[in-house]
């Protein structure tokens, strides 16, 4: 779950993100103002591709990618792209009058891309960010495609396929992601809730599995890359509930072609709120809801990170019942932490994952991304 | 070494000690010296570093920067730019300096940025506490939210949180103070007087909408920031990030150059003095020498004992000059920054960095000059023979060098007038110091030629003292040489600063009341500061052209651009209106024929700064990229300028307007029609009208009143070249003291002879007196001849190297009659103690000394 707090979300410029990041933890520990905005309080109605687009009247809002993919030789890579968008103050139509500055904008986009070369052990990551304004950034949609954009780094939403475009000094994506199955719509028809009252929820959907190919760049070196990726869309304006220390979210795809997406909110005395949820996805494509009484969760091994001195999980036993999954889950390599101390104050891990175990008594594999955060110093964002 | 220190000690500093007041004299004249050339030198270094430091400042981490020359780079680009793979980042700037109500006297830049992509770029230096850290994001999010510097928010009385009222034109806008800005770093732009906001806040306040300043690159590293040049728009240009800080450096330098230049004359005055009382010790110890060289004192020894001597008054005058200096700076750097902020380009210096290359400079500097004073002396030294321990006077003097010096003299000002054509700022100064260089190898052969030639004709005159002073001085050498050539020296660039003044006073007041014609002046409030980028609001110019007035009204566009590196400013203007009213000064063209080929758009007016600087002149084409197009045009004529801020293009108002699509006025002038005796009256009144329409947004200023304030500020730039001036001129008066009191302190025995034979106390005085007078008259004669060919130097050649400009030659012979029988005047009362001192011991005592 990547919720409008995540602080996964850091930027390009020090201050700014840093600043970004205190808004979105004031966000998390409900005291922002959330007055004038839009709430999500009940079914989402979500209708496609409209939904892609951007729902300028909530909050917060980010459409995210990851996946797991194979060069022709067969190395593997692990990537990540998340498109941000903040709404700074409420409501689109500014105060005109005929000296209307074209800069002024009360959206602010903010991406995020990683790369981990998984024989290399490298993980790689960059960051952009612009304002709503001038076409630097924000989402357009014509000819049934929703394109959001930061600056070059885009992600169009076609009716046949997403296409992800990220340039960057170290590595770039160019990739095309074919969604293998619907969209799937997690807790009551996308309405999901993260908390204990009805509007801490956020609206949530996902393309669980995407046929992925085309290029990535690490350095100077090129691959052609295939695998599978997955995609989540997600707005919400209600801040987190007070007392969560941070979250761990799974998503999972499996060799007998289902898929698995479960979220642990995590309270500061260390167990998990019961808000906690998740969603498996048949081959077909049809969901099962999962709550928190059917997940478990062990961790087997930690990483402690030489530059936070955070420790991390990087190996788990995760079960569910009805469906009947016991899965070991491992880190493709430990170290995927985003430290953005030096730029941000954010540190968080989020990282390719390979999973084994049985489903329904039979043996499967697959791979992934789990997000964790909150286990570093506490969430805070200094300028 | 040891042996060394401690013959210097007994041999050299005893004797010093014995002769205290002496070397008090000189150590006094390097402090002087040494102190104006540092304090000179550490104030306009403050200056030109508060400047640069500013500069680099907004420039930040840029790589390279986009501009349009004399429009703003429209902001669509930005999206294109962030795009390419050649870049990194890319941030929009925008900058005006604006005031606020509270203190409208207190005008601040206020810079207009994206938060988002700006810390890429620099580091605002924000001391928020824990709750304010979404600081910057709370400029986008809140229109008219700026975070100011500390010392700005001091001078405006308001702090976090609190609303500030802003005026930029007639436009009024409340700013709330988001956060304050600290420690050192971007907060220290303009000495502190910034505030920064979000560029939609910047363009809605300032109403500089559709496009920006500037945009800052950063390059991806190998990338070739020309590798934009195929998506930049027509007039977009490619910079280096601190082509604003070199443009603006390059203004200084002329100026930085030669107040440095004038500075160091009185530490070169001092340098005589050093060479005069070296020169004093050495032959007044001959003997004592040939002792120490009898003893087994090597010529080496002696050598490097005076030159010890000459190192040992450079230190204890440098020491000496830092309680002086400390005094001075601060006058200086008052004197230089309001110098520099009214002539070139703004600057706030609040505190002064002692710079320690500075420092070593004024140390190195000071140590070479009393060590090339003490040179020749020590040289001299060396050549005291042991046998001159049994010699019971002091051998004759050389008196055959004299020709040789005064060839030397004669070829080191031809030699001078030779390298003054070469181009370059740094020839024009060479030639300058080699004029002094020839003129003081000259005195000694003028006191030679005085000695041989005047006898005769002054004993008709002041009877036997005055011949016998004349003998003297011939017979003085160089010792009372050096002495008048530091008078020449002082008097020297007296004189030529004087005449090039006078001219250059002329030349400007002509200059003001031709070209600067007008009865009225208007422009937008801080048009300078902000470099004429605002218009006059159109809703201002519509109500002032339907003024119900008898006047003639002068619209003008100035745009700032910049030719090969030369900044200079491109005015349109009517030429047939201005024609009716004013003229210019031509340099080059006939005024008869380019008039109206100018009206027809046909060629361009370039000022003499602009031809100088580019090396176009008549029949050259100009050829400027300005916003969209490129005007290419004939240089049809060279006329005199003296904007300080760079050379001037002239052309049509009409055809640039129709041509580049400019109907923008940023400046006009107001002529009266009725020049009687009411036009006084009108203009204050018409002058109180404009303002009321203008609602503030113009400032009007009287031409009578703006004609007196360019006069004004003439007048107080050169106030620092006289106190420096002045100074060299005490430096040179104590060097004649100094002479005076050693030619009598060198024949005290010879004087009480003559008292014994029969001479009068008041006959001795008298030739003491001729002695001062004559050596006066040397210097100052010398110096005066010297004083017109630098004069000539000054504004023919260095001027035109370093400013660009040239004057019409006026030679103020007023000023000149007044102060050169003062400076004679002062001169001679400094030979009062030496008259007081040759009858300050029985005869009887000094003749039983031998």
């Amino acid at each position: 779950m990547k919720m409008k707090d995540n602080p996964r979300i850091t930027s390009v410029s020090a201050g700014l993100i840093a600043a970004l990041a205190f808004l979105l933890v004031c966000t998390a520990v409900g005291g922002a103002e959330e007055a004038g905005f839009q709430k999500v309080t009940g079914p989402c109605a979500l209708a496609f591709p409209e939904d892609h687009g951007a729902h300028r009247g909530f909050r917060t809002e980010w459409w995210y990618y990851t996946g797991n993919v194979h060069s022709d030789a067969g190395e593997p890579f692990g990537f990540q792209l998340t498109f941000f968008r903040t709404a700074l103050r409420p409501g689109t139509a500014e105060e005109g009058d005929a000296l209307r500055s074209a800069w002024k904008s009360s959206q602010l986009f903010i991406a995020h891309a990683a790369v981990t070369d998984v024989n290399r052990k490298i993980h790689l990551s960059a960051e952009t960010a612009a304002r709503e304004a001038l076409e630097l950034a924000g989402v357009r949609a014509g000819n049934e495609t929703v394109t959001v954009y930061t600056r070059a780094w885009k992600a169009c939403i076609g009716p046949q396929d997403h296409r992800l475009a990220v340039e960057s000094e170290r590595f770039s994506l160019n990739l095309s992601l074919t969604p293998q199955k619907p969209p799937v719509l997690h807790g009551n028809g996308g309405y999901s809730r993260k908390g204990s009252s009805p509007e801490r929820a956020s609206c949530y959907y996902s393309f669980s599995r995407l046929a992925a190919g085309g290029k990535i760049r690490v350095g100077d070196r090129t691959w052609n890359v295939a695998g599978t990726a997955w995609m989540d869309h997600e707005f919400s304006t209600a801040p987190l509930e007070p007392g969560l220390a941070g979250w761990d979210w799974f998503s999972l795809q499996l060799s007998d072609r289902t898929e698995l997406m479960v979220f642990f909110l995590r309270k500061a005395d260390g167990e998990i709120h019961a808000a906690s949820a998740g969603t498996f996805v048949d081959p077909s494509g049809e969901t099962i809801g999962l709550t928190r009484r059917q997940l478990a969760v062990e961790v087997l091994d930690r990483w402690k990170s030489p530059d936070s001195n955070a420790v991390y999980p990087v190996r788990w036993r995760l079960s569910t019942s009805g469906p009947d999954l016991a899965l070991r889950i491992r880190a493709r390599i430990d170290n995927q932490e985003m430290d953005t101390r030096q730029t941000t104050g954010v540190v968080y891990w989020e990282g390719s994952v390979t999973a084994e175990g049985t489903a329904s008594g039979r043996p499967v594999s697959g791979t992934g991304y789990v997000e964790m955060t909150g286990y570093g110093q506490p969430f805070d964002a200094p300028m | 070494m040891r042996l060394f220190f401690r013959l210097f000690i007994c041999f050299n500093l005893r004797h010093a000690v014995r002769h205290r007041w002496r070397v008090l004299i000189v150590v006094a004249g390097i402090a002087l010296g040494a102190a104006v050339f540092t304090s000179v030198r550490l104030a306009i270094h403050a200056s030109v570093q508060s400047f640069a430091s500013s500069m680099n400042r907004i420039a930040g981490a840029a790589d390279a920067v986009l501009t349009k020359p004399g429009g703003l780079v429209p902001e669509t680009l930005m999206a294109p730019i962030l795009r390419h793979p050649a870049l990194s980042s890319a941030a929009p700037v925008s900058t005006a300096y604006v005031t606020s109500r509270f203190r409208p006297d207190e005008p601040f830049l206020l810079v207009g940025v994206d938060p988002v992509m700006e810390t890429a770029f620099r580091p605002w230096g924000v001391e928020a506490p824990s709750s304010s850290r979404g600081l910057w994001l709370q400029l986008m999010a809140e229109p008219r939210a700026m975070i100011a510097a500390d010392k700005l928010a001091d001078l405006l009385g308001a702090g976090t949180g609190e609303d500030v009222e802003l005026i930029h034109l007639n436009r009024h806008a409340p700013f709330r103070i988001a956060g304050i800005m600290k420690g050192g770093g971007t907060s220290l732009i303009d000495g502190g007087r910034v505030a920064v906001t979000d560029i939609s806040s910047f363009q809605e306040f300032t109403g500089r909408l559709g496009g920006i300043d500037r945009i800052d690159l950063r390059l991806r590293s190998g990338s070739d920031p020309t590798a934009l040049a195929a998506i930049l728009p027509p007039g977009v240009q490619i910079d280096k990030p601190t082509a604003a800080r070199d443009s603006g450096l390059q203004m200084l330098q002329a100026y930085r150059l030669n107040l440095s230049i004038l500075s160091f004359v009185s530490l070169f005055v001092g340098m005589f003095l050093v060479y005069s009382l070296v020169a004093l010790h050495g032959a007044s110890r001959r003997r004592e020498l040939a002792i120490l060289r009898s003893l087994g004192g090597s010529k080496r020894l002696l050598f490097f004992l005076f030159l010890a001597e000459g190192a040992f008054f450079g230190l204890a005058g440098w020491l000496a000059a830092f309680p002086v200096g400390t005094m001075m700076v601060q006058y200086l750097l008052e004197g230089i920054n309001e110098t520099i902020s009214t002539l070139f380009v703004r600057v706030h210096v609040d505190r002064l960095a002692l710079d320690p290359w500075e420092i070593v400079l004024s140390f190195a500097v000071t140590m070479a000059v009393s060590l090339l004073g003490a040179l020749l002396p020590a040289r001299e030294a060396m050549k005291v023979a042991p046998k001159e321990v049994l010699s019971v006077e002091t051998p004759l003097r050389q008196r055959k060098k004299t020709a040789h010096l005064a060839f030397g003299g004669v070829a080191a000002v031809f030699f001078a007038l030779f390298i003054a054509r070469i181009s370059g700022s740094v020839p024009g100064y060479a030639a300058a110091f080699l004029l002094f260089a020839g003129l003081s190898l000259l005195s000694p052969w003028i006191l030679d030629r005085m000695g041989a030639a005047l006898p005769s004709g002054l004993s008709r005159i002041g009877g036997e003292p005055a011949r016998l002073a004349a003998r003297y001085l011939r017979d003085s050498g160089i010792r009372a040489a050096v002495s008048v050539a530091a008078l020449t020296t002082a008097v020297a660039l007296f004189c030529a600063l004087a005449v090039m003044v006078h001219s250059f006073r002329h030349t400007v007041e002509a200059w003001v009341h031709q070209s600067v014609s007008g009865d009225l002046f208007l422009r937008p409030k801080m048009a300078e500061f902000n470099r004429y980028r605002d218009p006059i609001p159109p809703k201002t110019l519509k109500t002032l052209q339907k003024l119900n007035a008898p006047v003639d009204f002068l619209p003008y566009h100035r745009i700032f651009l910049d030719y090969g590196g030369v900044p200079y400013q491109f005015d349109t203007i009517d030429f047939q209106a201005f024609s009716k009213y004013g003229s210019f000064l031509w340099v080059a063209g006939d005024p008869a024929s380019v008039y109206p080929a100018l009206e027809r758009g046909e060629g361009v007016l370039v000022s003499e700064v602009f031809a100088n600087r580019t090396g176009l002149g008549p029949g050259d084409r100009y050829r400027a990229q300005i916003r969209a197009r490129v005007l290419d045009r004939p240089i049809l004529g060279v006329v005199r300028d003296y904007r300080t801020r760079g050379g001037v293009v002239f052309y049509s108002f009409a055809h640039f307007a129709k041509q580049f699509d400019a109907t923008a006025v940023n400046g006009m002038r107001i002529f009266f029609q009725d020049r009687g005796p009411e036009l006084e009256p009108a203009v204050e009144e018409l002058r109180g009208r404009i303002l009321k329409i203008s609602e503030g947004a113009l400032e009007v200023t009287a031409g009578r009143q703006l004609r007196w304030i360019i006069l004004e500020i003439f007048d107080q730039t050169f106030a620092v070249t006289f106190v420096l001036l002045v100074i060299s001129l005490i430096v040179a008066g104590l060097g004649i003291a100094s002479t005076l009191a050693v030619l009598v302190l060198e024949r005290r025995r010879q004087f009480n002879t003559i008292l014994a034979v029969g001479a009068s106390p008041g006959q001795v005085r008298s030739v003491i007196f001729w002695e001062g007078l004559l050596m006066t008259l040397a210097g100052e004669a010398t110096g005066i001849l010297g004083g017109f060919l630098l004069s000539y130097l000054l504004i023919f050649v260095i001027n035109r190297q370093s400013f660009g400009w040239t004057f019409l030659y006026r030679v103020d012979w007023t000023s000149l009659a007044v102060s050169l029988p003062l400076i004679l005047a002062a001169a001679l009362l400094t030979s009062l103690p030496a008259v007081r001192l040759v009858l300050s011991e029985p005869p009887a005592m000094l003749l039983r000394e031998r």
